[in-house]
């Protein structure tokens, strides 16, 4: 971005006059400095920023504070509103404008987004016997949407918090408010927007919120579940490290946001149950005496309690209102606000009682329609409490009051205070509604994630616009640490070895690559990422060196706005391990990780005394296979001259080559009279200790410099394993030798690099010494045809009757005495 | 001559729902193609995570489709799979490739195929599965055991796919 380019430039001109490969890879010979430290790719820390990755000591955030009424037209899908915006200047700036997001505009025909939108349909004419070329029914269902409906932000009106009209001009998903008067540091400013739009149909646009429609629910025309965030316009982001945050909104790339105070009034129908960021103010006037009774008693319950139950659920679906009523929310210190709104929902809830003195008390509650049913009975608001416990060792107690998930038509999308989740039941023929074991793995998965979204980057607030990873990749490493912790029959996480196969790969780029111009998102910027957590945890720092430092990241940056290079610099901090190469390598390359183990030789120490190396040389040379010539002579009866004249014998006949003599003897005598004490010492001593000596050989297949980590096995039979740090590669990446030595006897028999598969190598077969045959997935299979484990959708496999009680029944009906 | 306009057919896969799923960001497969020297054989293994196919089937076949206890399911879905995956010689002349099973590893469902290794260094690619489902699905496919390794990604509109196995000078 060229603004990006501008706010840096200073910074970028003074470091990085040579560009970082240069300085990595030399012209002269072929050395790469792998272990370089980061100086030219981060960025020059100062007062806002330390070297060690804390907020400096003069750190700034904006603060925008917002006081938003709204109303949702059910009829029309259409959300109207008016917003104050109080915005406070803490940047040492003086700001002429401010930069708003207009993210519903991402939906206009004439946006960035939709013009810039690759076909996705399937053209093969131009190639030999292609078929015509296809359009999927989504892609036309998608473009008759947009077509037939008004979509994008109208906006009313701009003024100042007292009435006076604004200039604003719109670029794309932004709108710049000239302010009436520069905005000095420090002081604040008031904003009036009245503002509306068209809610896209979530299925068929696809977004992180809209409505779905349910056209066979009893009520004439049917029901809608409303997901809604995104809606009003809100402030783009000024950053001490980029300025104005303004890169359009593409679709792919999230949010960059301020935190702030919400209070927020939504008009909805009256017979809609409402979740929304914040903390209900209203429940006197929104919810029944018994609902308010229900939810006092969820506080402190087992098990989540029903607040609307099934049957009022069910009995609400079935008629509808002209009335409506208001729900007033409240909300500090978020980065946005987001709500949901239908008479679908059932409700549950659950006292979560955490401790501390930040937030003891967190309600976890859920919100489905009967779409929805067990599964989200079960295991919605268990997975909320679940995700809490596990993500709150690894960072900070949860900082709000409520904790909810909300089903509707997003598969998974996260705000402060709130998750849409879109796991279902199915119908069933018989009316039951049963799951599968997957999409129960999937709502548990899926709630776990979205909720630990709260913490990172809800709370621990990253610039998603430019790094996925940074909430993405964080996130996928803890639902995985979660996700084990539920149920360790329920293959969670990444592990390395299921990013093999994408890291040898052709077609990447490095993690470090703006989220719109990510290729393959999905291992990108969630697998690659929470494999390489996982390796500097289990592998690199050990759990206790990477849990402090973790958490030292999470606590120093809660409510405040990493950067990648806080994150790097805070975990090599906190660590006390530089990890520069670790970043280098996984972050900012597309190498992978394949270590060879070429060669390994023993050696053996010479003793210098002429009567043990001697002999030693005799029978190493007898232990060699006899020519063959000489054999195939003697096998003809071919006899020697000396067999033939056995008269003739002389002293070369009795002693051979390695026969001592006393001058070799003499020879050695000085020679160890010769060392210094200290030399003959430590020489006697190896000499009696007659270790084994060995030289491995590695090179490194894939450029990604990584520990080397030995599984040995000897001869005896005994195992042992030894840990080579990756600083082993700091002068040559590409070969390196190790030496190794074991006790007199111990003897080498095998040896395998990476035998716990840990270190996501992609090559198996020159991890053996010697090599070792590995079949091939397809060979493995054919041997052991299917070790499949067998997953059983019991609920509705256990409806079907035994084959013989069915005989039996018949046999008995036909035997009618 | 101007060729005719491409006529423009609607693939007939209506009712399929493409919710995005943030969270577990999949909707992608990955292939290995595998050139083995000890089979003489060319092995093609494709592996889709549990919960895309789990997904897939309900949508490709029915709502009781269930890749994860249905055999039949799982036989179906590995047909679906290998009708949607070819490799032709350069001449356009697709290799019969040999179904060899498929399976369930935790989270993955993996497809098996093979056929003699072919001689030819020019191959075309074409790897559909799910991406009539999902315009989002990509379908990566590395090459390998031939003069090192070779990737192509199937997104966006790429259909057919040449890659050249002669080694790199």
């Amino acid at each position: 971005m060229l603004k990006n380019l501008f706010a840096g430039s200073l910074v970028v001109m003074l470091v990085a006059s040579t560009g970082y490969a240069d300085a990595v890879k030399q012209t002269k010979g072929n050395f790469e400095d792998k272990f370089r430290q980061l100086e030219e790719i981060l960025p020059t820390a100062n007062t806002y920023r330390t070297a060690g990755g804390e907020p400096g000591h003069a750190y700034w955030q904006q603060k925008v504070d917002y006081k938003i009424k709204a109303s949702l037209d059910e009829e029309k899908r259409r959300i109207s509103g008016n917003e104050v915006i109080s915005y406070t200047n803490n940047s040492p700036d003086t700001l002429k404008f401010l930069w708003l997001q207009l993210d519903q505009n991402v939906f206009r025909n004439d946006s960035i987004a939709e013009l810039t939108n690759d076909f996705n349909g399937k053209v093969t004419a131009s190639t030999k016997g292609g078929a015509p070329a296809k359009l999927s029914l989504n892609q036309i269902r998608r473009q008759q949407f947009m077509q037939d409906n008004e979509l994008g932000y109208q906006i009313a009106s701009v003024k100042t918090g007292s009435g006076a009209a604004l200039n604003y001009t719109i670029v794309g998903t932004l709108m710049r408010v000239d302010l009436a008067k520069p905005l000095t540091s420090g002081s604040s400013t008031d904003l009036a927007i009245e503002f509306s739009y068209n809610l896209v149909e979530e299925n068929a646009v696809s977004a992180r919120a809209g409505y779905e429609h349910f056209p066979k629910d009893d009520r004439e025309g049917g029901n809608d579940i409303f997901l809604v965030a995104q809606w009003f316009p809100r402030l783009a982001a000024y950053t001490d490290y980029e300025a104005w945050t303004n890169k359009e909104f593409l679709g792919t790339g999230e949010f960059t946001l301020e935190f702030g105070d919400y209070d927020v009034e939504l008009t909805v129908p009256a017979d809609h149950i409402v979740s929304s960021t914040g903390a209900l103010q209203n429940a006197k006037s929104v919810l029944t005496r018994e609902q308010r009774a229900r939810l006092e008693t969820a506080k402190t319950a087992e098990r989540p309690i029903f607040i609307v139950t099934e049957e009022e659920a069910l009995q609400n679906e079935k008629e509808g209102t002209s009335e409506s009523k208001t729900w007033h929310f409240s909300a500090k210190n978020v980065r946005d606000f987001a709500w949901a709104s239908s008479r679908k929902f059932m409700w549950d809830a659950k006292g979560y009682q955490q401790g501390g003195k930040d937030q003891p008390f967190v309600m976890a509650m859920s919100y489905y329609p009967k779409e929805g049913g067990d599964l989200w009975k079960k295991y919605s608001t268990e997975s909320v409490i679940h995700t809490l416990e596990v993500y709150s060792r690894f960072s900070f107690d949860y900082p709000y009051p409520v904790a909810q998930s909300v089903n509707g038509p997003v598969g998974g999308m996260e705000y402060p205070m709130i998750t849409f989740n879109g796991p279902r039941t199915t119908l069933q023929d018989d009316g039951s509604r049963t799951y599968s074991q997957a999409e129960k793995r999937f709502l548990i998965g899926v709630v776990i994630h979205e909720i630990g979204h709260i913490y990172f980057p809800m709370t621990v607030n990253s610039d998603e616009r430019q790094w996925t990873w940074m909430d993405e990749g964080l996130n996928s490493f803890l639902d995985g640490i979660a996700g084990r912790e539920w149920d360790t029959e329920i293959p969670w996480g990444v592990e390395p070895r299921d990013i093999v196969d994408y890291m040898k790969s052709e077609r990447q780029v490095p993690i470090m690559t703006q989220s719109d111009s990510v290729l393959r998102l999905g291992p990108n910027a969630y697998g690659k990422p929470a494999v390489a957590l996982n390796i500097l945890r289990e592998t690199i720092l050990g759990r206790e060196l990477f849990d402090f430092a973790f958490k030292e990241y999470a606590t120093r940056w809660k409510f405040k706005r990493p950067t990648p290079a806080d994150f790097f610099r805070t975990l090599e901090e906190a660590s006390g391990v530089d990890l520069d190469w670790f970043w280098r390598g996984w972050f900012y390359t597309t190498d992978h990780v394949d270590i060879s183990l070429d060669k390994i030789y023993q050696l053996r120490m010479d003793t210098k005394d002429p009567d043990i190396d001697f002999s030693r040389q005799r029978d190493e040379v007898k232990a060699e296979p006899a020519s063959i010539f000489a054999e195939r002579n003697r096998e003809q009866g071919r006899k020697t001259w000396v067999e033939l004249n056995p008269d003739i014998r002389d002293f070369y006949d009795e002693n051979d080559r390695y026969t001592v003599t006393n001058k070799e003897r003499n020879s050695y005598q000085s020679f160890v009279k010769g060392l210094k004490d200290w030399e003959r010492k430590a020489f006697e001593r190896a000499v009696t200790e007659d270790k084994n000596y060995y030289v491995l050989e590695f090179s490194n297949q894939g450029g990604l410099v990584m520990p080397i980590i030995l599984g040995l096995t000897f001869t005896d039979g005994s195992h042992e394993q030894h840990y080579i740090p990756a600083e082993i590669w700091r002068r040559n990446s590409q070969t390196v030798k190790k030496l190794l030595t074991f006790a007199k006897g111990k003897e080498l028999a095998e040896v395998i690099i990476d035998p716990n598969w840990e270190t996501a190598d992609v090559n198996l077969e020159n991890n053996y010494y010697p090599r070792r045959i590995i079949p091939s997935r397809i060979e493995a299979y054919k041997r052991s045809k299917s070790k499949a484990l067998v997953h059983r959708d019991i609920m509705q496999d256990s409806k079907t009757k035994l084959a013989s009680e069915e005989v039996e029944e018949e046999k008995d009906t036909e035997k009618p005495e | 001559m101007i060729r005719p306009t491409l006529v423009v057919i609607v693939t007939l896969i209506a009712g399929a729902i493409t919710a995005p799923v943030y969270a577990h960001s999949q909707k992608a497969a990955i292939t290995r193609v595998l050139f083995n020297p000890r089979t003489a054989n060319l092995e093609v293994m494709h592996r889709f995570s549990m919960h895309d196919a789990e997904h897939a089937v309900k949508q490709i076949f029915d709502g009781d489709a269930d890749i994860i206890s249905s055999k039949d399911t799982q036989e179906k879905f590995s047909k679906y799979v290998a009708d949607r995956f070819s490799i032709m010689e350069s001449d356009g002349k697709a290799l019969v490739l040999e179904s060899v099973g498929y399976e369930i590893e935790g989270k993955f469902f993996w497809v098996y195929q093979e056929t003699k290794a072919p001689e030819a260094e020019t191959l075309i690619l074409s790897h559909n599965a799910l991406r009539d489902l999902w315009p989002t699905q990509i379908n990566t496919v590395n090459i390998e055991g031939k003069h090192g390794l070779r990737t192509v990604t199937f997104d966006g509109s790429e259909e057919l796919i040449t890659v050249n196995l002669k080694p790199n000078d």
